[in-house]
């Protein structure tokens, strides 16, 4: 698998599963624009790494929460490059609230960030892809179809970003642009210590049967697959990165009776 | 407006208390902000002020006045510039 030559956009790159296709993308030789939000030495860090490595790779700030922000990302890139190959929307914030607490703040801003940006980058890329095809990788989670404590909000975030991957996956085949999205399970990552904090997660609902916790890495394996030629026919799929967890919920209870 | 009137009164607005009960010494805890209040703050906050607040300085803020004064000292800087 070679992306040499190719140019892709990782949102929310900076850090975390970002980060790790940030990387795994470069080491296969496309050049890297990183997005990042909130902070910026972890986003600039990972850029050196990846120049390290012998591609090009830039930072913009865009809260892609924020449709104008989103708008002023996408003129920069069609000025300065006129073309994207890849587009990774992977840049996800969230409230951890149970049910009875969220509020149209939790709500449209986690919708905003995880689902809506999809959209939204969707659209400029496509017109960036125009007459060379691309490929649209989103990050899902687990939560869209199972239920993990106070992941309401996200879940729910994530269930949109499915059903959106489907339908752009279908709109936009004439175009030879494949969309396809990739839900994880609890990955190591500074978000997954911010919602441990948050009184989220319980490491024992994340035992897979895999014997270890998804790592960075794993999701990016699978991501750097669906950017390449070999994944061509794969359209509007969310491919499942969790070790078993989820097929495994029953062995697992089973376990807890011997 | 000060930039400090500016800042608490854009706390005030997201975290729907009244500004007056917002002091140089309250902190987020004191006035029950939650994690996405504090960053919806920052966030009006850069966009009025037309700066950068990273997270790694805003997690530095121990209290309100620690942020206008974060404020305070980007915005002068911009003005000499």
């Amino acid at each position: 698998m070679s992306l040499e030559g190719k140019l892709a956009l990782v949102t929310g790159g900076g850090r975390g599963i970002g980060k790790a296709i940030a990387l795994k993308l470069a080491s296969q030789g496309a050049d890297i624009i990183i997005n990042f939000f909130r902070h910026r030495e972890t986003a600039e860090e990972t850029a050196r790494e990846i120049e390290a490595l012998g591609v090009k790779a830039e930072t913009m700030r865009a809260n892609v929460g924020d449709p104008s922000k989103i708008e002023q990302m996408f003129d920069t890139i069609e000025s300065k490059h006129g073309r994207l190959d890849i587009l990774i929307s992977n840049a996800a914030s969230g409230v951890g609230r149970p049910v009875m607490e969220v509020d149209t703040k939790a709500w449209e801003w986690t919708m905003d960030i995880n689902a809506r940006a999809l959209l939204l980058c969707t659209q400029r890329a496509a017109k960036l892809m125009e007459g060379r095809g691309g490929k649209v990788v989103s990050i899902s989670s687990l939560g869209s179809s199972f239920v993990l404590p106070n992941y309401t909000v996200v879940g729910v975030s994530k269930a949109a970003l499915e059903a959106l991957t489907r339908y752009l996956a279908i709109e936009l085949a004439p175009q030879n642009i494949c969309v396809n999205t990739v839900a994880a399970s609890a990955v190591e990552t500074d978000a997954l210590k911010f919602y441990f904090k948050e009184g989220l997660a319980n490491a024992s609902h994340y035992l897979t049967p895999a014997g270890r916790m998804v790592a960075p890495e794993d999701v990016a394996n699978v991501v750097a697959f669906l950017c390449s030629e070999e994944a061509f026919m794969i359209r509007g799929q969310t491919v499942i990165v969790d070790g078993g967890t989820s097929v495994g919920l029953f062995a697992a209870a089973g376990k807890g009776g011997e | 407006m000060t930039v400090e009137e500016q800042i608490r009164e854009i706390v005030a607005r997201i975290t729907r208390v009244d500004p007056s009960i917002i002091t140089r010494e309250s902190t987020f805890k004191d006035i029950k902000a939650d994690s996405l209040d504090v960053v919806q703050a920052l966030v009006a906050v850069e966009e009025l002020f037309e700066i950068e607040i990273p997270d790694e300085e805003a997690q530095k803020f121990q209290n309100f006045g620690n942020f206008v004064s974060y404020v305070e000292s980007r915005v002068s800087k911009a003005e000499k510039v």
